[in-house]
């Protein structure tokens, strides 16, 4: 079971920070960290820096994302924002527009 | 129908809470919780800021002021410190409040004040009221029962002070005439000399 769950009809305006898995489905504005990994769902819109152990993504995100693992977009995901993370994938039917900093 | 959302025991939030269903609340929120449906503040949890639900459960902490659109509830444990206001308000046993608690928003206001007012005395005070009752009536045996045996004793002095008073009250009116004929006799005498 996921540790905190960010509900569809659900919407926090500020700061979240977690120490476990964090899963949003509502709308998030404000600021997403936690140590553990963050999913994004699908119909969740979020207006947040997002730093997360790995950070998934299917619905709509403007923001930072900041992953020491690994970031996923995942198809019908939308990211707005610069990534940065050791991994990252972008699915066919993704659509991403920002910059992209692998560590290299 | 909107999913239910749980804020988990590693979770902080710091800003406003706000959406349809329900809400259970684990972790920390330092902001205000406006919901349609129902919120719980579970054990372990913590809210600094104004609560609002169809039905409020608190298990954990509050500070800020609890309304609800029918039922506040404090569970066992739960420590709230503000206000209260809620068509029912239940307060169990071992839930602590500070604040003031009002029962509002059903059409015929006196009478469930009166009874939500009957209901939540016993439910705050259960233990203490009653306890404070019976010495009330019946001091003697219970301080008897509960103190040491010299408070007891005084307990009783001073209930049994009046009756010897009296009974000294009576014993001291009633000498004079045995006296008055010890002198009445002995005047007696030395008249009779």
């Amino acid at each position: 079971m996921a540790g905190t769950v960010i509900g569809e009809g659900l919407s926090i305006e500020g700061d979240v920070t977690s120490d476990e898995e964090v899963v949003v489905q509502g709308n998030l504005r404000g600021k997403l960290t936690s140590s553990d990994a963050v999913s994004i769902g699908p119909n969740s819109v979020v207006q947040a820096d997002i730093a997360g152990q790995s950070v998934s993504i299917a619905g709509q995100v403007v923001g930072d994302v900041t992953a020491p693992e690994r970031v996923d977009i995942q198809a019908g995901g939308r990211l707005v924002g610069d990534v940065k993370a050791a991994r990252f994938t972008i699915a066919d039917g993704a659509s991403f527009k920002g910059a992209v900093d692998m560590e290299v | 129908m909107s999913q239910s959302s749980v804020i988990g025991a590693g979770t902080i939030v710091r800003g406003s809470v706000e959406g349809d269903g329900a809400l259970e609340i684990f972790g920390r929120v330092e902001g205000d919780v406006s919901m349609s449906g129902d919120v719980v503040v579970g054990e372990g949890g913590a809210v600094r800021g104004n609560v609002s639900g169809e039905k409020i459960s608190v298990q954990g902490a509050v500070q800020g002021d609890l309304r609800a659109a029918d039922a506040v509830l404090l569970e066992r444990g739960a420590k709230v410190v503000g206000d209260l206001s809620a068509p029912r308000i239940g307060i169990a046993n071992g839930a602590l409040v500070r604040g003031t608690v009002r029962t509002e928003g059903e059409p015929a206001l006196s009478p469930n004040k009166r009874a939500a007012a009957a209901v939540l005395k016993p439910a705050v005070f259960a233990a203490k009221p009653v306890a404070k009752a019976e010495p009330k009536y019946a001091p003697p045996p219970a301080l008897e029962d509960g103190d040491d045996d010299d408070s007891g004793d005084d307990e009783r002095q001073a209930v049994m002070l009046p009756a010897p008073r009296a009974r000294e009250r009576e014993a001291e009116r009633r000498p004079p005439p045995p006296i008055l004929p010890s002198l009445g006799k002995g005047a007696k005498a030395k008249k009779k000399k």
